[in-house]
């Protein structure tokens, strides 16, 4: 049984080398051991949003019973998006649970998550914190997803009103991502984000 | 079988020879490989059988994916409903010399006439074509002889899951159907 997953990541694994998506450098999948039980995927932020210009590091895990079962994934780059966890990069994606069919592979599980990116589900969430600025303040969650881009996946977009709030907190003593993730939880408003920490 | 299918395969023939010796042969005797994979494994499929939403598996495959989701059975391609019993195996030229597949476990389904409703709903899958080539004859007879539900008298198909005598009495009936379509459809054509 285990044989079939490792012959099956072999073959995909060589299929999505030669594919114009990673000629793109739009997706890209490196071997972790030689056993191919684990992998590591990596996938662009898609162009006008907030991720644009990011590069999202995701841990695979290939259980024994793939393809029958799906990979479990996860983001290693911390993420700021209502159906991915802020804490421990959990997804939830119809596709990773219920909804995985044995046809698909890495290539279609990469670009899931990459449309994922591109189009969240606010009312489906794994972080109900993202999911419900998302929902009540779109402007602000975009900010504070390009931010967080900036800082954990390479992204382009500065924004020095959010580090210099950052850098207040850090005076006090609060840890950097601290910090941030009680800014972002609170609309980057500094005083209640103070508030919830000291509190 | 169909008169279709042959003259499908003329189109083929005519259309390769007027891609010549065009570059992308190659490609296209790849991909023509890649049209034998099964969707699961990747690998050539072996004891092969084919889904009403047209998508080709190892039944090995297909079975355990089944097995994986009972309550769930869908395509692994498409997500159309699937199931044992609406799935075609496939027999290649070669297969007689092969030990029989549905004595080996998981045992493939044997090849069958579905009933008229199922016929139908397979349509709403995919590509009608595919349905084509399975039949005898032209559409309508078809769908007369899938009407009576009897097991199709394919020689090579062991007694399996029905009872002999049962079996026997629908395959006259059987016969006698096929010859007035056969005697019907010599007239028509
Ligand atoms: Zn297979
Ligand atoms: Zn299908």
């Amino acid at each position: 049984m285990a044989n079939i997953a490792a012959q099956r990541i072999k073959r995909e694994f060589k299929e999505v080398i030669k594919s114009e998506e990673v000629a793109k450098c739009a997706i890209k999948l490196e071997l972790v051991d030689d056993n191919y039980t684990e992998l590591r995927g990596e996938i662009a932020g898609p162009p006008d949003t907030a991720y644009e210009g990011g590069n999202f590091l995701l841990e695979i895990k290939v259980p024994e019973t793939y393809p029958f079962n799906p990979p479990k994934v996860r983001f290693m780059t911390r993420i700021w998006h209502p159906n991915i966890s802020s804490v421990t990069g959990a997804i939830c994606l119809d596709i990773l649970k219920d909804q995985w069919a044995a046809a698909m592979t890495l290539r279609t599980v990469l670009l899931s998550l990459q449309a994922l990116l591109s189009a969240a589900e606010p009312d489906d969430p794994q972080d109900a914190v993202v999911a419900r600025q998302y929902k009540e303040n779109l402007e602000m969650f975009k900010l504070t997803a390009r931010h967080w881009t900036n800082v954990y996946a390479g992204g382009p977009n500065v924004n020095p009103e959010c580090d210099e709030k950052i850098k207040r907190l850090i005076d006090m003593g609060i840890e950097e991502h601290q910090a941030r993730v009680a800014l972002s939880s609170y609309n980057w408003d500094l005083e209640r984000a103070t508030e919830q920490l000291f509190s | 079988m169909s008169t279709t299918s042959t003259s499908e395969e003329v189109k083929d023939n005519t259309s390769r020879e007027d891609e010549g010796d065009a570059p992308n042969t190659k490609d296209e005797d790849k991909s023509n490989e890649n049209l034998l994979e099964c969707n699961i494994c990747l690998d050539t499929a072996k004891d092969a059988v084919v889904s009403l939403c047209g998508h080709l598996f190892c039944w090995p495959c297909l079975h355990q994916w089944l097995e994986t989701r009972p309550n769930r059975p869908v395509c692994p391609v498409c997500k159309a409903a699937i199931s044992r019993e609406k799935v075609v195996p496939l027999y290649g030229r070669g297969s007689k010399k092969q030990e029989d597949p549905r004595n080996k476990v998981p045992p493939r389904p044997a090849g069958q006439r579905t009933e008229p409703d199922n016929n139908f709903s397979g349509f709403g899958f995919g590509d009608g074509g595919f349905h084509m080539s399975f039949g005898i004859g032209a559409f309508p007879f078809g769908f007369f002889t899938s009407t009576f539900n009897f097991g199709e008298p394919r020689p090579n198909m062991p007694p399996h899951g029905t009872p002999q005598n049962m079996e026997e009495q629908f395959l006259s009936k059987v016969f006698l159907w096929l010859a007035l379509i056969f005697i019907a459809w010599l007239l028509l054509a």
